[in-house]
């Protein structure tokens, strides 16, 4: 009862939440009789819990609150997309889940193994592999033997054949467990017949007869990605190429010789050649020990300049070991079949096909002692090619002075000077080129080309010059080194035959050095043109062409071209004056750059017109003609006008149209309106 | 908790809209009367509550086990109410110091007013136990649920905060009688 006095205040409120159960309801209520004081608090309670219940009543929410709520939510975190949403919706799903989870599981897991490339199942594989590699063989061998004649292999052909078999069936061990199963194995095969592939299982083939311990080692070793390398078993070809320039073959070679005898070394073999300009080139090979290969190199540059050096070394371990094996596979080949010759049954055919297989494999077997001999040899001393060049190798040894002539003439008559010159031919002037030319409008011209010896070439180039009129002449000179490049204070110099090259053309078709045109005014042009041609000749020119004409009006015009040598132009301007007034001169020179042109005897063209003043009454005159000419003229005038009126109108149109079409809508517009 | 509640609760926190909207409807009131319990405002209890249901949809990754998540609802929702109150504090006792020289406090005479002044002096976790047991009559139980209370804490907790009250509002409760 004490509790219940003391913790009326709980009692109280829960008995008013209904939160009693009954027991404690009658306890409550048997205090309450006794007990005044909590009677009182009691009452108050149950007012306090009144005016609770009234007052917070009122602030409960709405009946729309959770409405209210939901629509807020839905306004500030808006749906997803489908996609999206029904993404999420499989999401909720367990068994997606893990799904997912196992997928994401595995792309990692692929990943990783694409990084570090390996695969699941390579420790078995590569255990089978090695199976292989061990095992395939010794049945190959029994392969190449056909089988009637290899009779006495075949039971361990069997034993090859059906061994690795049983260990391929056999399930998979732990890769060492198997592997060393594997080297029992293979110890138990005669050593011999056991060719191998791989460079390692070769050492495997020839430790077999010396250590039984080293066979799990060696077995060990295959499996593995990189065996230890055993340089001391290796077989290296050291072999190096060097480039010397130097100052003299001779002294070089000789310490050569002196260097290699020091590092017990050979020369092997030497050989030299001599240039043009008495320079020698040459090659030395030298057969050094290996290990003295470098040192021997060092004491070489101090020769000459090291123009390029390439040191090299081929490994022959895998080669040289294979070639080994199968020698002494090859050497057990012999012995058997020998011993088949010797034990002498079956037919004689078959001892001659053993015979026969005993020829080819005696013939293998020299073919590769030959080829480890060589092998011996090459590993037992370090090759050097030495190529040696004497400096300014590319010194000239001569030079040859090479004359070109151009020579371009003008002559009246070009076949004559054609064949003058054809016959300047002789030993010391060859002609090597003569052509002709004339073309469809009876231009003629001609080409030529000859040698001449440097001698002659001044006198003979003299002469072909005075055979026309030179226009153009070119001399070339050119020096060539012989035998090399560059500059040399020794080499000699030599001329060689001059190359003229000679174009000839008609006169004609020379370009006038200077053109003038005028025209004389008189009363008789035909009179006066004929004295102007007869003026021409007597200055040596020559008329080139002539017109005459006569217009309506009775003006007469006579057109004449002339050409004279320049030497000759002053003078005939200068009788022209007699013939009548001369007008309009103009006078246009070209003058020529070069002075090979010979200017007096150049072309001057001069073009005369010779006119005559004609009538002084045109018949287009008098009243009438003026009359037809002025209503010729205002019809005209009236045409050109109608015209200038239709493109105005044509131009204005469309903007009046559209003026209209406005003014007529506004008005329009303002009607309506009122 | 029966298990179709906790599928929804599980539902919603792994992002299911329609079961957590359903989960609006269903607790809204009850967050309301804790914010309310808290603010003692229609108005900013309702938009308490509001933003704590954004929130609640936003982190609710946070959620471990579904059978917590109203208990962590009614959480967020405190905080919430707290923030609020905590900013109102600041700025009403600005305010006061400049209304102290001009006017007295307004007259609690109303039963209403006292009651809430009353309700204002109460610890927090008291107003929220009344104002859950007022508004929604929740039986003792599920109160306790909601607030995280441990099992009978709650009725000794009713007992203090109508004791209190009822001592504060003596005198009124005496004129009324």
């Amino acid at each position: 009862m004490a509790t219940i006095h003391n913790e009326i205040d709980n009692w109280l409120a829960a008995d008013l939440h209904g939160e009693l159960s009954e027991d404690e309801r009658g306890e409550l209520h048997a205090h309450l009789v006794e007990c005044a004081a909590c009677r009182k608090t009691h009452q108050e309670t149950k007012t306090m819990n009144k005016i609770l219940e009234e007052t917070l009543a009122q602030q409960k929410p709405d009946p729309a609150f959770e409405q209210r709520m939901l629509t807020g939510f839905r306004n500030r975190i808006p749906e997803k997309g489908g996609l999206i949403k029904s993404l999420f919706d499989l999401m909720r799903f367990r068994a997606v889940q893990v799904t997912a989870v196992v997928a994401v599981l595995f792309a990692l897991m692929q990943l990783g193994r694409t990084f570090t490339r390996e695969t699941a199942t390579t420790p078995r594989t590569r255990d089978r592999y090695a199976d292989k590699q061990l095992f395939e063989p010794p049945s190959q061998v029994a392969a190449t033997l056909e089988p009637g004649r290899a009779g006495a292999l075949d039971k361990s052909d069997e034993l090859a054949a059906g061994k690795p078999k049983d260990l391929a069936l056999a399930p998979p061990q732990s890769s060492s467990e198997t592997r060393s199963k594997v080297a029992r194995d293979f110890k138990a095969y005669p050593a011999t017949v056991a060719p191998v592939e791989t460079p390692q299982a070769e050492m495997a083939a020839k430790e077999t007869g010396s250590e039984t311990g080293a066979m799990n080692d060696v077995a060990e070793a295959s499996s593995a990605e990189t065996p230890a390398p055993e340089l001391a078993n290796r077989k290296l070809i050291r072999n190096a190429n060097i480039e010397l320039e130097i100052i003299s073959f001779g002294d070089a070679v000789q310490k050569i010789t002196a260097f290699a005898n020091e590092e017990r070394g050979y020369i092997a073999t030497t050989n030299s050649e001599k240039q043009a300009n008495g320079k020698l080139r040459g090659q030395v090979v030298v057969k050094v020990l290996p290990e003295n290969l470098d040192r021997f190199l060092q004491k070489l540059r101090g020769l000459g300049e090291l123009k390029n050096q390439t040191l090299g070394t081929e490994d022959v371990t895998k080669a040289y070991f294979d070639t080994d094996a199968r020698l002494k596979n090859a050497h057990v080949m012999e012995q058997r079949l020998i011993d088949m010759l010797k034990t002498k049954t079956g037919k004689v055919s078959d001892l001659l096909q053993v015979e026969k297989e005993l020829g080819r494999v005696r013939e293998e077997i020299e073919k590769m002692q030959g080829e480890l001999k060589y092998w011996d040899s090459q590993v037992q001393f370090a090759t050097v090619t030495i190529l040696l060049a004497e400096k300014d190798m590319e010194e000239p040894a001569a030079f040859l002075l090479k004359e070109r002539a151009q020579l371009s003439l003008y002559a009246p008559d070009v076949e004559k000077i054609y064949n003058d010159i054809k016959a300047l031919a002789s030993p010391k002037v060859q002609i090597t080129n003569a052509q002709l030319n004339r073309d469809y409008s009876g231009r003629i011209s001609a080409t030529m080309s000859m040698l001449i010896v440097p001698e002659e070439s001044d006198a003979v180039i003299g002469r072909v010059k005075g055979l026309g009129r030179v226009e153009n002449f070119q001399m070339q000179t050119q020096r060539i080194a012989q035998g090399g490049s560059g500059m040399s204070e020794n080499a000699k110099t030599k001329r060689d035959k001059v190359e003229l090259n000679i174009t000839v053309s008609r006169e004609e078709q020379e370009q006038a050095l200077q053109q003038t045109s005028l025209r004389i005014r008189t009363a008789s042009v035909d009179t006066k043109a004929k004295e102007l041609q007869a003026l021409a000749a007597k200055q040596s020119g020559r008329v080139r062409s002539s017109t005459f004409s006569r217009d309506p009006d009775g003006r007469e015009v006579a057109g004449v071209s002339l050409r004279v040598p320049m030497k000759n132009y002053p003078a005939l301007m200068q009788s022209l004056n007699a013939l009548g007034k001369v007008e309009n001169v103009s006078v246009q020179r070209q003058d020529r750059t070069g002075a090979q042109s010979d200017e007096a005897n150049a072309p001057a063209d001069i073009s005369i017109q010779v006119y005559s003043q004609g009538n002084i009454v045109s018949h287009e005159t008098g009243l009438l003609a003026t009359l037809r000419r002025t209503v010729a003229q205002s019809a005209g005038a009236i045409m050109w006008s109608l015209r200038m009126i239709g493109v105005a109108v044509a131009f204005l149109a469309p903007w009046v149209v559209a003026l209209v079409i406005v003014i007529w809508l506004v008005k329009r517009v303002a009607r309506e309106r009122q | 908790m029966d298990a179709s509640e906790r599928e929804q609760y599980r539902a919603a926190i792994h992002g299911d809209r329609d079961a957590f909207e359903m989960i609006i409807r269903t607790h809204s009131r009850t967050l309301f009367a804790i914010a309310y319990g808290i603010l003692q405002s229609r108005e900013e209890a309702e938009d308490v509550v509001q933003d704590s249901l954004v929130k609640a949809w936003k982190t609710r990754g946070r959620v471990r086990d579904p059978e917590k998540f109203p208990a962590w609802l009614a959480t967020v929702t405190r905080h919430g109410a707290h923030d609020v109150f905590r900013k109102r504090r600041t700025v009403s006792l600005l305010k006061e110091t400049v209304e102290a020289s001009e006017s007295q406090p307004p007259d609690t005479s109303g039963i209403d007013q006292q009651l809430h002044s009353a309700l204002a002096t109460l610890p927090e976790l008291h107003r929220a136990a009344l104002t859950l047991r007022y508004f929604e009559e929740m039986d003792y139980r599920t109160i306790e649920n909601t607030l995280g209370l441990t099992n009978g804490a709650l009725r000794g907790i009713l007992g203090r905060a109508l004791a209190e009250m009822r001592k504060q509002l003596r005198p009124a409760l005496a004129s009324m009688d």
